[in-house]
C-alpha cells in the first residue's frame, strides 16, 4: 500500500491529534513541582524618567520570593530583533504605557499580583509624543539617535518625466489603524534548570533560536547554558516574534534556580505586546489614456511606537511593495518610520503590505473609474508577467501567477451574478490584487534542517521552524516524506528546541514552506543518497539503479524490493557509520541600494486576487460581506487543505481589518473593546489555488500565510465604494464611519 | 475565606473537592483537577476557549463559579474521546483541517458536541449559532463549519 503524506496530498495535520484531544501542551498548561509565579510591573506613564524604584515594602509582602529590576540584569539590558533599542527592564526611562519596570516572583500568582502594587516607582514625566509627524519635528527625543527609526527610498526611472507623460494623475492620502493580533493564546512561558544545568525556557514563540540569543546576551552567559523550547503555540501572527516572557523568566531562574511560570492575562497581552503599524500613505498615480500606469509617487509615514521591533522591516517591505503587482516604469517611494510614545508596533501578518495594498488597490479602482475601464482589465493590462521589471529593478523570471489569479477570479465574476440593489439595500462588487515577497527583505535569512536514520531504521527530522498553527510541521514532514520515499507516519519530528534543532530562522514573512522546506528537502535528499550508497555496497547494485519507495529500497529496473531501511541502518550501526543528512537554504537575494532601493529583495513572490460582494444597509451602516472569491498563486500546494485553511484565515482577518478592528491605546484594554470576526462575520469563501511553479522552491512551492490576508480588505473597500458611491480612505470602515458616509454622500470619507 | 466541599461528576467520574468558594469553574478544572485541555483565553467570557459542558449545556467555564457545579455533571475535552476512540466531531476536525493553532479547538469541539447531541443534523445556521460565541483567529471558521456539518451528516466525521 502506498504510504501517505506525499507532497500534494491533503493529509490531516501531524499536530492535530493532540489538539483535538486537549493534550497539546501549551506553556500555560505546563505543571511542575514547586513552581514559583511571576508578575510584571509595567509603566503607567507614556514617557517618563525613572527617579527611583523602591521595592522594599513589596519584598516584605507575604509569599514574595524576590523582586527584580534592571540592576539585576547581569548582561546587556538591550533587546530587539533588528535594531536593539528596547530594555528588558526599564533603567532610567519608560517610553510607553506598558513598559516593563520590575518583576515579582512569589509562591502564588495572587501574592505576586498583590506585591506589584507595593512597588514604588518615582517618575518624572516627560513630554509624550503620540503622532509620528509631530515626532519627526519634535525636539524631545524618544531615543538618543533621534525619532526617525528608518527611511527607505526607492527610485526607478524619472518620476517627474513619468507624470508629464501621463494623461491623468490621481492623488489620495490613505491611512490605517493600529491593530492587535489577538492570537487566542495569551503569551506564556515556564522556565527551569534542566538535567544538564541549562536555563530552559518553554515558551509560546515564533522564533526560539532568536529568543535563545537574546537570553544569552541579557544574562551574559555561555550559549550552551541556555535552552529554549517552543511550546505548542496558540497563534502568533507576528506578535510572538518579539521577546515577551522569555528574558524575564530566564533572569529569575538564573538567580533562583527554581521553576517559574509567567502567563499573561489577556489585558497584559494587549497592553504589552507588539501591534500593527498604522501607516499614512500619500499616493499619486499617473496613467495614460489607454490605462497604462506610467508613474507612481508614494510617501509613507509609519508610527513604530516606543520601539523599533520590526519597524525597519515594515518600512522596507511597504516601500518595495508600494506599486502593487504592476509594472510601473517611473517610481519614487519614500517610507519612514517614526518613534512615538504609543505601544510599540512590530510584525503583523504581511509587514506593511496589507496597508499599502489598501492604497494601491484603491488607486487602481479610482483610475479605472476615471478612464471608464473594467477593474479586471486595468489590472490585467498592468500586471507583472515573466520578464517584468519591478520598482527595485528586479526582473521576474518564473512563477509570476498574477494574471492567472486575475483571470480565474474574472471567470467566477462572470458566473456569479452580482447582487442587485434593492430598496434599503445597497450592493457592490470589488476586486483587489497583491504580490508578496517570500522571506526577509534583501538580507540573508537562511534555514537549516537535519534528517537522520537512526540505528533502528527510524527516520527523524530536526527543524527549528516554529509551528504556530500555520501548518509547518505537516508541510515539512510531507516534503521530507516525498524526498525520502517514506510515509509521514514514519517520521519522528523534533521541532523548536535550541539544544537539538538547527536554526530555521523566524516563522514570519511566509518563509518556512519555501526556506525551511528547501532545507528539509536537501537534508532528506542527502540522507537518501547516503542510505542508497550504503545499500549499494552490500547489495552490489549501482546507486543509480536503486530507489526508496514506500520506505523500502527497490530496484529501479524491475521495482523489486531489495532491502529495508532497517537493514541498512543495522549494517551502518555495525560499521560505526551514522546516517545524517544536513540541509541549508538561503534564498538568493541582494542588499538594496541605500539611496535608490535597487536590488533583489526577494527570490520569489506570491500573488493573489480576491473578489468581494457586499451588501450595505444605508439606514444602519451595517456591511454584510456576502462572498469572497480568493485566488492564490502558491507555486505548489504541498497540502491543499492547509492552503485553503490559510486562505479562509486570511479572509476572516481581512474582514476584521476592513470593517471592525482598531486598537486605541488607553481605551482598548481587552477583547470586549476589540472586535475580531466571529463565524457570523465570515461569508461564503471560494478558494482557488493557482500553481505557477517556482523553480527555486521545494517541489515548486512558495508561501501563502500572509498573502491570504492581503487582498481581502482592499477588495471589501472597493466593493463598498461602489455600493455607496464614496471613496473610503481610512481603515477600518466601522459602522459609524459608514453611516457618516451615507449621510454625507460621496467624497473622501474616513 | 473558608473552603467549601462540593461534589460533582467530571467526565463520567464522581469527584469530591474542597475548594475556595470564590474560584471559577475554569480554575477548578485547570488548577485543581489538572484538566488543562480547557483553555484560558481571556477570563472574561469573550473568547469561548474555556467552553465545557455543564449538564450537557455549553458554558464558559471562566464565568461559572465553581461552587455552582455542586451536584452537576461536567464534560471537558478530556472526557469525549481518546486516540482510537475519537468522538465524531474530533474525527471530523482532523479530516477537514479544522485545527490550526489548536487553542480554540477544545471549546469549539464541545460547543459542536452540545449542538449535535440536541440536533444530529444541524443546518448551517444552527452550526453558526452554536459556535458564534467561540472565537478562532486562525481558521476563518470555514473548515470548522465543514467539519461540524460532516459530523452531523455522516455521523462518523470522515470525508
Amino acid at each position: 500500500m502506498p504510504l501517505k503524506g506525499k507532497v500534494g496530498e491533503s493529509i490531516p495535520r501531524v499536530d492535530a491529534m493532540d489538539k483535538v484531544l486537549g493534550k497539546a501542551l501549551f506553556a500555560a498548561d505546563f505543571r511542575m513541582e514547586g513552581l514559583f509565579h511571576m508578575k510584571v510591573l509595567r509603566s503607567d506613564r507614556p514617557h517618563a524618567r525613572i527617579r527611583k524604584i523602591n521595592t522594599e515594602r513589596a519584598a516584605r509582602m507575604e509569599g514574595v520570593v524576590r523582586i527584580f529590576t534592571y540592576k539585576d540584569i547581569p548582561g546587556k539590558n538591550l533587546i530587539g530583533i533588528i535594531n536593539k533599542d528596547q530594555t528588558v527592564l526599564a533603567e532610567e526611562r519608560v517610553r510607553f504605557v506598558g513598559d516593563a519596570v520590575a518583576l515579582v516572583v512569589a509562591h502564588s500568582e495572587r501574592e505576586a499580583e498583590r506585591a506589584l502594587g507595593k512597588i514604588q516607582v518615582e517618575y518624572e514625566d516627560l513630554h509624550p509624543i503620540f503622532d509620528p509627524e509631530k515626532s519627526l519635528d519634535s525636539t524631545t527625543l524618544i531615543h538618543e539617535k533621534g525619532n526617525l527609526l528608518y527611511q527607505r527610498d526607492i527610485v526607478r526611472g524619472d518620476v517627474e518625466k513619468g507624470f508629464s507623460d501621463a494623461d491623468l494623475s490621481i492623488e489620495t492620502i490613505y491611512s490605517t489603524s493600529m491593530l492587535e493580533h489577538t492570537y487566542l493564546e495569551p503569551d506564556a512561558g515556564v522556565a527551569w534548570i534542566d538535567e544538564k544545568g541549562r536555563i530552559t525556557v518553554y515558551a509560546s514563540t515564533q522564533n526560539p533560536h532568536y529568543d535563545h540569543r537574546e537570553i544569552v546576551t541579557s544574562l551574559g552567559i555561555d550559549p550552551s547554558k541556555v535552552r529554549v523550547i517552543q511550546a505548542t503555540t496558540g497563534g502568533g501572527f507576528g506578535s510572538k516574534l518579539d521577546i515577551t516572557v522569555q528574558c524575564f523568566l530566564a533572569l529569575a531562574v538564573y538567580y533562583l534556580r527554581r521553576p517559574i511560570r509567567l502567563v499573561y492575562t489577556r489585558e497584559e497581552a494587549y497592553l504589552a505586546t507588539a501591534k500593527r503599524h498604522p501607516l499614512i500613505m500619500k499616493y499619486k498615480t499617473g496613467v495614460r489614456q489607454d490605462g497604462k500606469i506610467v508613474a507612481m509617487y508614494v510617501d509613507i509615514l509609519g508610527d513604530t511606537g516606543a520601539y523599533g521591533s520590526y519597524g525597519i522591516a515594515v518600512a522596507g517591505r511597504a516601500a518595495v511593495h508600494a506599486t502593487g503587482p504592476y509594472h510601473v516604469p517611473h517610481v519614487k517611494v519614500r517610507a519612514r518610520m517614526a518613534y512615538t510614545n504609543r505601544p510599540f508596533c512590530g510584525a503583523m501578518r504581511g509587514f506593511g503590505v496589507p496597508q499599502v495594498a489598501f492604497a494601491h488597490e484603491s488607486q487602481m479602482d479610482l483610475v479605472a473609474e476615471e478612464l471608464g475601464m473594467d477593474p479586471f482589465d486595468i489590472r490585467l493590462l498592468n500586471a507583472f508577467e515573466p520578464g517584468s521589471e519591478t520598482a527595485t529593478g528586479q526582473i521576474l523570471k518564473d512563477s509570476v501567477g498574477i494574471k492567472d489569479c486575475l483571470q480565474r477570479v474574472q471567470e467566477h465574476s462572470k458566473k456569479i451574478k452580482e447582487e442587485k440593489a434593492s430598496p434599503g439595500r445597497l450592493s457592490g462588487r470589488g476586486i483587489a490584487a497583491m504580490w508578496y515577497g517570500i522571506g526577509n527583505t534583501g538580507m540573508k535569512n537562511p534555514a537549516s534542517a537535519r534528517a537522520e536514520l537512526n540505528h533502528q531504521g527510524m527516520f527523524a527530522l530536526f527543524t527549528g521552524a516554529a509551528e504556530i498553527g500555520q501548518g509547518s510541521d505537516t508541510v515539512l514532514c510531507q516534503i521530507a516524506a516525498s524526498e525520502m520515499g517514506i510515509g509521514v507516519e514514519d517520521i519522528r519530528l523534533i521541532r523548536g528546541d535550541t539544544a537539538i534543532t538547527p536554526d530555521a530562522g523566524a516563522t514570519s514573512a511566509s518563509r518556512q514552506t519555501y526556506i525551511s522546506g528547501n532545507a528539509v528537502r536537501k537534508a532528506a535528499a542527502r540522507l537518501r543518497v547516503m542510505v542508497l550508497e550504503n545499500a549499494s555496497e552490500f547489495l552490489h547494485v549501482p546507486v543509480k539503479e536503486l530507489s526508496i519507495e514506500d520506505a523500502l529500497i527497490k530496484s529501479i529496473r524491475d521495482g523489486k524490493t531489495l532491502t529495508t531501511l532497517e537493514e541498512v541502518a543495522a549494517r551502518c550501526k555495525h560499521e560505526g557509520k551514522k546516517l545524517i543528512g544536513e540541509g541549508f537554504f538561503d534564498p538568493p537575494t541582494s542588499t538594496l541600494n541605500p539611496e535608490t532601493g535597487q536590488g533583489i529583495p526577494y527570490a520569489t513572490y506570491a500573488f493573489a486576487c480576491h473578489m468581494v460582494d457586499v451588501r450595505v444597509d444605508p439606514t444602519t451602516g451595517e456591511v454584510d460581506v456576502l462572498r469572497v472569491v480568493a485566488a492564490h498563486d502558491v507555486g505548489k500546494a504541498i497540502n491543499p487543505t492547509n492552503v485553503v485553511g490559510q486562505i479562509a484565515s486570511g479572509v476572516a482577518m481581512g474582514i476584521g481589518q476592513a470593517l471592525m478592528e482598531e486598537f486605541a491605546p488607553g481605551q482598548t484594554g481587552s477583547m470586549r473593546e476589540y472586535m475580531i470576526p466571529t463565524v457570523k462575520d465570515v461569508p461564503v469563501i471560494i478558494p482557488i489555488i493557482v500553481e505557477s511553479p517556482e523553480h527555486t522552491g521545494p517541489f515548486g512551492a512558495k508561501g501563502v500565510g500572509e498573502p491570504a490576508l492581503i487582498p481581502t480588505a482592499p477588495a471589501i473597500i472597493n466593493a463598498m465604494n461602489r455600493a455607496l458611491g464614496v471613496k473610503i480612505v481610512n481603515l477600518p470602515a466601522k459602522l459609524e464611519r459608514v453611516m457618516k458616509m451615507v449621510l454625507k454622500g460621496s467624497g473622501a470619507v474616513g | 475565606m473558608k473552603n467549601i466541599k462540593i461534589s460533582f461528576v467530571i467526565n463520567g467520574k464522581k469527584e469530591e473537592r474542597e475548594i475556595p468558594p470564590n474560584i471559577s469553574l475554569l480554575k477548578l478544572l485547570r488548577d485543581h483537577l489538572g484538566l488543562t485541555g480547557t483553555k484560558n483565553g481571556c477570563e472574561a467570557g469573550e473568547c469561548g476557549a474555556c467552553t465545557v459542558l455543564l449538564d450537557g449545556r455549553p458554558v464558559y467555564a471562566c464565568l461559572v463559579l465553581a461552587p455552582k457545579v455542586d451536584g452537576k455533571e461536567i464534560i471537558t475535552i478530556e472526557g469525549i474521546g481518546e486516540e482510537g476512540k475519537l468522538h465524531a466531531v474530533q474525527k471530523a476536525f482532523l479530516a477537514h483541517g479544522a485545527v490550526q493553532c489548536g487553542f480554540c479547538t477544545p471549546g469549539m469541539i464541545l460547543a459542536a458536541k452540545a449542538l449535535l447531541d440536541e440536533r444530529p443534523n444541524p443546518s448551517r445556521k444552527e452550526i453558526e449559532d452554536a459556535i458564534s460565541g467561540n472565537l478562532c483567529r486562525c481558521t476563518g471558521y470555514l473548515q470548522i463549519v465543514k467539519a461540524i456539518e460532516a459530523s452531523g451528516k455522516g455521523g462518523k466525521g470522515e470525508v
